[in-house]
């Protein structure tokens, strides 16, 4: 089955080859965990490798951000801009809804453009400003994940985490049952140590690796390692040693 | 005439004199304000940004009242594009090639410190004649200081 490369070593592999063509992909994470890194390296991985133009919507950061952390990576966004391979796009959601739901709007204008084939939304969090019916915003991030697919594109869309560790409050507006894809960042606390853990919770259509990795942001940016091993509760944020759990479970006192 | 004023006129003709013709009329004619100025940087720098008054004026970090007209007459001169859609207007930079390439003129020389002294010279005599800027000098201390 083809499949779309994020270009992310250890990603791919645990996606078994890379994203399913003209999907929504969520990744959520606490701020700093990675969210934007994984989605620019994925924009950088398809101009550079895969011949797909991209695109990133963003509602938050101005463009110039993008080049400069680009930049920390050796990704030259802004050359890219001007080979007509990338667009960086901010805007606000209630814009780009209505946009959406025109012919031949600004983004679709873009899309077909440059052919882009990639879009990173950064970050989807921000459409929750939107409205504060539930309801409402589930039809809204649908209407929204519906036009990105209608227009032929493999998304990555961010969403903020707020809880650092602990216990994980998403939003609830459908958004995880919506996406084809669904990968967890998060902060690891490990002998007073802060590391990085990434799951890929979801993926519809095919199977995936289950495991729990850790991950690191190095100068080529993320890369993926092995499986914490020996240790349970990861995704609390304050793992266990397996071996003091069962001790725990075992041993009266 | 007074001799005040020719003084200054003087002082204005040899500050002008060695301005680029074409720069010298797109700042004249389009950018008489210094919230016109932020503006089409914020545009030059964010070319692909379509949004409504309010969020510009969120971005560009002025209040919506501020930035309103200026961007309407920005729009009717032709260096932004208005659109409505549905209920809001929207403004974005004009696809207009020679526009856009005057604005990145612009942007460039503005990186110059004697371009801008003269810049900001000719917006603050430009402003007094401006009702809606009751004190040019104190307009500028307050809304823009990065130049």
């Amino acid at each position: 089955m083809e499949r779309v490369k994020t270009g992310i070593p250890g990603l791919d592999e645990m996606l078994h080859g890379g994203f399913l063509p003209q999907t929504a992909n969520l990744v959520e994470g606490a701020p700093g965990t990675g969210k934007t890194t994984l989605g620019m390296q994925f924009i950088y991985h398809g101009i550079v490798a895969c011949e797909e133009p991209g695109i990133i919507l963003t509602f938050e950061e101005f463009p110039q951000q993008y080049y400069r952390d680009a930049a920390n990576f050796g990704w030259d966004f802004q050359q890219m801009e001007r080979e007509g391979k990338l667009r960086v796009v901010m805007t606000s959601p209630e814009v780009t809804k209505a946009d959406l739901e025109r012919v031949g709007g600004r983004l679709e204008e873009l899309i077909h453009e440059i052919g882009a084939r990639r879009i990173l939304v950064d970050s989807i969090s921000h459409f929750e400003r939107l409205s504060d019916d539930r309801s409402s915003l589930r039809e809204l991030a649908y209407g929204f994940v519906n036009a990105l697919k209608r227009e032929g594109l493999t998304a990555v869309l961010t969403r903020e985490q707020p809880a650092l560790l602990g216990d994980v409050l998403s939003p609830e507006d459908g958004l995880a049952f919506l996406v084809d894809s669904y990968i967890l960042l998060r902060y690891v606390e490990i002998e007073s140590t802060m590391r990085k853990a990434l799951l890929v919770l979801k993926m519809r259509g095919s199977d995936h690796d289950k495991g729990i990795r850790q991950f690191e942001i190095t100068s080529r940016g993320i890369e993926v390692r092995t499986p914490f091993e020996g240790r349970e509760g990861i995704m609390s944020g304050s793992p266990r040693r397996m071996m003091d759990s069962f001790v725990q479970a075992f041993v009266r006192r | 005439m007074e001799e005040s004023q020719k003084k200054e006129l003087d002082l204005t003709a040899r500050l002008m004199s060695d301005m680029d013709p074409q720069l010298l009329e797109f700042l004249r004619t389009k950018i008489n304000s210094f919230v016109k100025w932020d503006l089409v940087r914020f545009f030059h720098e964010n070319p692909h940004t379509a949004d409504t008054v309010e969020n510009i004026a969120r971005y560009a970090g002025r209040s919506s009242e501020a930035v309103r007209t200026e961007l309407r007459e920005l729009a009717e001169d032709g260096v932004l594009e208005e659109t409505q859609l549905g209920s809001m207007t929207i403004y974005s930079l004009t696809s207009d090639p020679q526009i856009r390439e005057l604005l990145r003129r612009f942007a460039e020389a503005s990186d110059d410190r004697q371009f801008r002294i003269k810049a900001i010279y000719h917006i603050v005599r430009g402003s007094r004649g401006n009702p809606h800027v009751s004190h040019p000098g104190q307009y500028f201390k307050h809304n823009h200081t990065k130049h």
